[in-house]
């Protein structure tokens, strides 16, 4: 089973859904058994899920699509 | 005819995402719209060798992350920084105690949620240097696994690796920094041996 600083250690790649198998379980098994490993994963998860909302929140431009669609139709005409 | 239109088709349902990774990188509206725009129209070319039945967002978004590297690391607008400070391990996680609770809310989720603003997390990755921004936006934001993002940087998986780690400990710091000028921190809450 992994220990603390293993599980710190590696808990990055665990969030990134990187780890083998293997490895994950050990460290789902820290996890459980450890209040403050476990209230780092949730931190990061957490901040994770912050930092991905937040910066994918992105209105697009007015009239973007139809730029990009006349831009890909140009093309086609000019390639005939 | 038919392979091209199925490619708009398809493309476009993707053209959102690759906006908001392309201001991510350019940082600037209407260069965002011209590298997705250069980058649909590359891929309308290049269709042909695209494999149908593969990832048509990841071919996209390695489109896109080349078509960025070549046209705007070509120009040096900012000098390309390969160092950044070394932040200590869970940066922002030992400094949690130092947050005033009363601005903050409930559950740990939303807690986080409202800590930072949409503004602070966008800028935060902004700030990094381009090295360690592409792989920091590629995983964190649009969800790609290591080997994707080696392929698209066209570097060893390790690199890949230690760029995010460092990429995300330097964000911590910056988000760190963002929520003191804003009044949310009080450092003499924290444990001087943390």
């Amino acid at each position: 089973m992994a220990d603390c600083q293993e599980t710190l250690n590696e808990l990055e790649s665990y969030l990134d859904s990187e780890l083998s198998e293997g490895r994950a379980t050990e460290i789902i098994a820290h996890l459980k058994g450890c209040t403050d490993c476990q209230g780092a994963y949730e931190f990061h998860a957490d901040l994770r899920t912050a930092i991905k909302t937040k910066a994918s929140n992105e209105e697009l431009p007015e009239g973007f699509l139809d730029r990009l669609r006349d831009c890909l139709g140009d093309d086609v005409l000019g390639a005939q | 005819m038919g392979a091209r239109e199925d490619f708009t088709n398809d493309a476009m349902q993707y053209a959102p995402q690759l906006f908001a990774t392309a201001l991510r990188m350019t940082r600037n509206k209407a260069d965002a719209e011209d590298l997705v725009q250069e980058t649909f129209l590359k891929g309308w070319r290049a269709f042909d060798s695209y494999q149908q039945g593969t990832n048509l967002r990841a071919w996209l978004f390695r489109i896109m992350t080349n078509t960025f590297i070549n046209k705007y690391n070509s120009q040096q607008r900012r000098p390309q920084e390969t160092e950044l400070d070394e932040v200590e391990e869970l940066f922002l996680f030992r400094r949690m105690g130092a947050f005033d609770q009363s601005k903050m809310s409930q559950s740990a989720e939303d807690q986080m949620l409202e800590l930072f603003t949409d503004d602070e997390v966008k800028n935060a990755i902004e700030e990094l240097p381009e090295t360690f921004r592409i792989p920091v936006l590629l995983s964190d934001v649009e969800g790609f696994s290591y080997k994707e993002i080696a392929e698209m940087l066209e570097v060893p998986i390790g690199t890949v690796m230690s760029r995010l780690h460092r990429g995300r400990k330097a964000m911590q710091k910056m988000l760190y920094e963002y929520a003191k000028e804003r009044g949310l921190v009080d450092e003499s809450l924290l444990d001087p041996q943390d």
